[in-house]
């Protein structure tokens, strides 16, 4: 009975130990490409740099506001591991926003506006007219400015970037994407690595009692 | 800010923080404290690892993305952070290639196979 579950005990560990090999050996090859990525990344952004001037393209150019275009999910998954996950605020999303705003703003003003009004409809409405127009004025650039925020980092550098930048932009995009595939990884080998010690301890105490059986048995 | 999800944050030199701010995670919150630190040659340890300890205390924070040279400045307070939200990420600098062995979590993982574990 002793011996079998220690031979199930020492088989998980077996299990256990090879798919934490195996999650170290991805882990590595993750590791190599985000590497490679970065550096990439800086070697086009250096292209820019000495095409665009030194100044251009340093802390000094960033915004005065800016808004995330990339956020990352964390959830808990049920064997206590968690995954990250990125989401990105994609452009056309944004462009589909700024058309509806721009369509909304003329079917607002239902009939036909009159330019001449007699002086009475004046005076009697202007009251009335004036919050609400001062409203719509209102409202509009208010909602401009919550976008401008939200613009693409690449035109803190200049309307007109070169391509390289460009290039710099989605290597560290894919950067992005890659660093939480790892920040999984790294939480998920670090939870095995407990699992790992604690089935470790569990065979030894089975060790323990399996001996101690066994030294009962001669003694008796 | 797509959905409810958190933050990447970054403590690097100029070239990481441009390049990973270019990538779109850059953010100033409504008190303007920014969720990455641009590291010059005058930012001093402690500079850093308060601005590391106040990334750890923000809830909005999912990924913490250091270079690994300034990660050795402040080792103590990395090896010392045990949850796995927000997640420690070291990364190459320009200067400083990866260094394996000095990750912490790699070092962690192989304290697995220290002399203790195969007694």
């Amino acid at each position: 009975m002793g011996v079998s579950e220690l031979e199930e005990s020492c088989l998980s560990l077996d299990e256990k130990l090879l798919g934490f090999m195996e999650q170290l050996d991805v882990l590595e090859q993750k590791r190599a490409a985000l590497n490679s990525l970065i550096e990439q990344g800086w070697f086009t952004m250096s292209k820019a740099r000495y095409s665009m001037g030194n100044k251009q393209v340093c802390a000094l150019q960033y915004a005065s506001e800016m808004e995330p275009l990339v956020c990352v999910h964390a959830r808990k998954l049920d064997d206590g591991n968690v995954e990250f996950s990125t989401e990105r605020v994609t452009q056309s999303k944004e462009s589909e926003k700024d058309v509806r705003l721009i369509e909304d703003i003329g079917p607002q003003e239902k009939g036909v506006r009159r330019r001449n009004k007699p002086q009475k409809d004046i005076t009697e409405k202007g009251a009335n007219d004036k919050p609400s127009s001062e409203k719509a004025t209102e409202a509009t650039p208010v909602k401009q400015r919550d976008h401008s925020h939200q613009q693409d980092p690449l035109k803190w550098f200049g309307i007109l970037v070169p391509q390289s930048l460009k290039q710099a932009q989605s290597a560290f995009k894919q950067v992005i994407e890659l660093s939480a595939e790892i920040a999984t990884l790294q939480t998920a080998i670090l939870n095995t690595k407990q699992e790992l010690r604690n089935s470790m301890k569990h065979k030894h105490v089975l060790q323990e009692e399996i001996s101690a059986a066994q030294l009962d048995k001669a003694v008796n | 800010m797509a959905g409810r999800g958190k933050l990447i944050a970054v403590i690097g030199d100029e070239d990481t923080c441009t390049g990973f701010l270019l990538g779109g995670i850059g953010e100033l919150n409504k008190n303007r404290k920014p969720n990455f630190l641009v590291v010059e040659k005058d930012t001093s340890i402690t500079e850093i690892e308060e601005t590391f300890k106040s990334f750890l205390a923000r809830n909005d924070i999912g990924i913490i993305l250091i270079n690994q040279f300034i990660a050795e400045m402040i080792r103590h307070a990395i090896d010392a952070h045990m949850q796995s939200i927000p997640a420690v990420l070291e990364i190459p600098s320009k200067e400083h290639p990866y260094d394996a062995s000095k990750d912490s979590i790699l070092r962690r993982a192989k304290g697995m196979f220290s002399a203790d574990d195969f007694r």
